[in-house]
C-alpha cells in the first residue's frame, strides 16, 4: 500500500516536470486538431545530439571502469531482450486475431530500445538528483541488437515451417544494419570519442548543457506522434493495444529483478538499476521500425507501430519511469 | 527531333527503394529519378514532412526511370510487381513517352 501511495506521488510529481508535461502536451494539442509540426529534420537531429552525448559521456566514463562491473549489466542487457522477445513470441501469436509475423515483429520492436525514452529517464534520475554509472545508457545496443536480431530469426524459422522451403536467416547483415543505423552509429562514434580522445569541452560546453532542452522538443514530438498514429492502431486487433499497455511494465519490472541482483553482486548503482528497467521497458523508434519492415516483410506495419508508438513508448515513459523511480526508493531507500 | 522511349514509375515504400533501383540499373537503364513524397494508398496514408518516429518504415519514394528499349521497361516492371510487391506496397506503370538526346538512354 505505502509503495502503491509513493508511486502515486512519484507520478504525480513527475506530471509536473518538463519530461511528462511535454509529452502530454504533445498529446493535447495533437487531439485538439492542432498543425504544429516539428519538421523531421529537426526529430532527426534531437536524436542524434542526445545518442552523441550518452556515447561521450558513457565512453568518457568506460576509462575509469572496471570492465568486470560493466559485464553483468551487459549480459542482463542481452538476456532480456531476447526474453521479451521470447516471451512475445509465445504469447501474441496466441490471442485472437494476431497473426503470428505480426506478432513477432511488434515482440521484436518492444524488446529493442528507444533512445527518447532512455534519454527522459536519464533527465528524470539527473533532476531526481539519482546517481547512475554513465555507461548504463551506452548497454543499449546490447539490448536492441539480440531483440531485432531474434525477432527476425523466429519469423525466418515460422516462414520455413509455412512454405516448406529451407531458407537460413542472415544474421550478421541485420547486426551490421543496425550499427550502420543512424542511432548506433551516433552513439558508438560518441563512445569511442570519449573513451579515446578529450571531447571534455564540448561535451562541457555544447552537448551536456542542450541535453535536457533538447529533450523537452523531443518529447513534444513524441506526444504529437503518439496522438497522430492511434488511428493506425485502430485498423489492427485490440489485443496489440492491450500488450502495449501492458507489456512494457512487465518488461521493466523483469530488468528491474535482474538488475538489483546486479547490483548486489557487483555493485550496480540503484540508478543504474533503474535505467536498465527503462531500457527494457522502452520500444524502438527511428531504427527498429525500418529494420523491421524490411526483414518481415510479411508483418503489417501498422500493428507493431502503431502499438509502440502510440501506446508502448508513452506507457514506457509517463508510467515506466516514475514506477520504477518509485520501486527504487522502496528497494534501495534512495 | 525526338525518339519513342519507355518511361517506367514506381511508386513504393522506401525500405524496398535500393531493391527496386538495382532492378533498374540491371535492366539496363543508364539513370533514374527518386522523389519524396505523401500521399494515400490501399494500406495508410503516408507524409514525408512529419517527424518520422518510425524511422523510415512509413515513407513512400516514387522512382521514374526512362529506357529506350520498351522490353527492358516491362521487365522492370515484372520484376519489381512480382518479387517485391508480393509484401511491399507500391504501383507501377509505363507510359510512352517522346525523349531528345537519345544517347542518354542507351548504354
Amino acid at each position: 500500500m505505502e509503495a502503491l501511495a509513493d508511486f502515486a506521488l512519484t507520478f504525480v510529481g513527475q506530471l509536473q516536470k518538463p519530461t511528462l508535461a511535454f509529452l502530454l502536451g504533445g498529446m493535447l494539442i495533437a487531439a485538439l486538431g492542432s498543425k504544429l509540426v516539428i519538421p523531421d529534420a529537426v526529430y532527426r537531429f534531437i536524436v542524434f545530439m542526445l545518442l552523441m552525448r550518452i556515447g561521450l559521456a558513457g565512453g568518457m566514463e568506460i576509462r575509469n571502469a572496471e570492465p568486470g562491473d560493466i559485464f553483468l549489466p551487459a549480459l542482463i542487457a542481452v538476456a532480456v531482450g531476447c526474453l521479451i522477445v521470447i516471451l512475445g513470441r509465445a504469447v501474441l501469436p496466441r490471442l485472437p486475431g494476431v497473426k503470428v509475423e505480426d506478432g513477432i515483429a511488434t515482440a521484436g520492436l518492444f524488446g529493442a530500445v528507444s533512445a527518447s525514452t532512455l534519454a527522459a529517464a536519464m533527465v528524470v534520475l539527473d533532476e531526481e538528483g539519482v546517481v547512475y554509472e554513465a555507461w548504463v545508457p551506452a548497454l543499449y545496443p546490447f539490448m536492441d541488437i539480440p531483440a531485432l536480431v531474434l525477432a527476425i530469426v523466429f519469423a525466418g524459422i515460422h516462414q520455413q515451417r509455412q512454405s516448406g522451403a529451407h531458407k537460413r536467416v542472415r544474421i550478421w547483415p541485420i547486426v551490421a544494419d543496425s550499427l550502420r543505423g543512424s542511432a548506433l552509429s551516433a552513439l558508438l562514434l560518441g563512445l569511442l570519442l570519449g573513451l579515446f580522445t578529450r571531447p571534455e569541452s564540448v561535451f562541457d560546453s555544447f552537448y551536456d548543457p542542450l541535453f535536457k532542452g533538447l529533450l523537452s522538443v523531443l518529447m513534444l514530438i513524441m506526444g504529437i506522434e503518439a496522438y497522430a498514429r492511434l488511428a493506425e492502431l485502430r485498423r489492427v486487433a485490440h489485443w496489440f493495444a492491450l500488450y502495449a499497455f501492458v507489456a512494457p511494465l512487465v518488461h521493466g519490472l523483469l530488468a528491474f529483478g535482474l538488475g538489483t541482483l546486479a547490483h548486489y553482486a557487483t555493485g550496480l548503482s540503484p540508478g543504474g538499476v533503474i535505467l536498465l528497467a527503462v531500457i527494457a521497458s522502452s520500444n524502438s523508434d527511428i531504427s527498429g521500425p525500418p529494420t523491421l519492415r524490411a526483414a518481415i516483410p510479411a508483418a503489417n506495419p501498422s500493428a507493431y507501430i502503431g502499438s509502440s508508438t502510440s501506446i508502448g513508448t508513452p506507457m514506457a515513459i509517463a508510467v515506466g519511469i516514475p514506477l520504477y523511480l518509485s520501486l527504487g526508493h522502496w528497494v534501495f531507500g534512495l | 527531333m525526338t525518339h519513342k522511349a519507355t518511361e517506367v514509375t514506381i511508386v513504393a515504400e522506401k525500405v524496398i527503394q535500393e531493391q527496386i533501383v538495382e532492378i533498374i540499373e540491371r535492366a539496363g537503364a543508364t539513370g533514374y529519378t527518386i522523389l519524396e513524397g505523401s500521399g494515400k494508398g490501399q494500406h495508410a496514408r503516408r507524409t514525408h514532412e512529419r517527424p518520422s518516429v518510425a524511422g523510415d518504415a512509413f515513407d513512400i519514394v516514387k522512382i521514374e526511370a526512362i529506357l529506350g528499349d520498351r522490353a527492358a521497361a516491362e521487365q522492370v516492371a515484372d520484376e519489381v510487381a512480382n518479387t517485391l510487391f508480393t509484401h511491399y506496397s507500391g504501383i507501377v506503370y509505363l507510359e510512352e513517352v517522346e525523349i531528345l538526346r537519345r544517347a542518354r538512354f542507351w548504354r
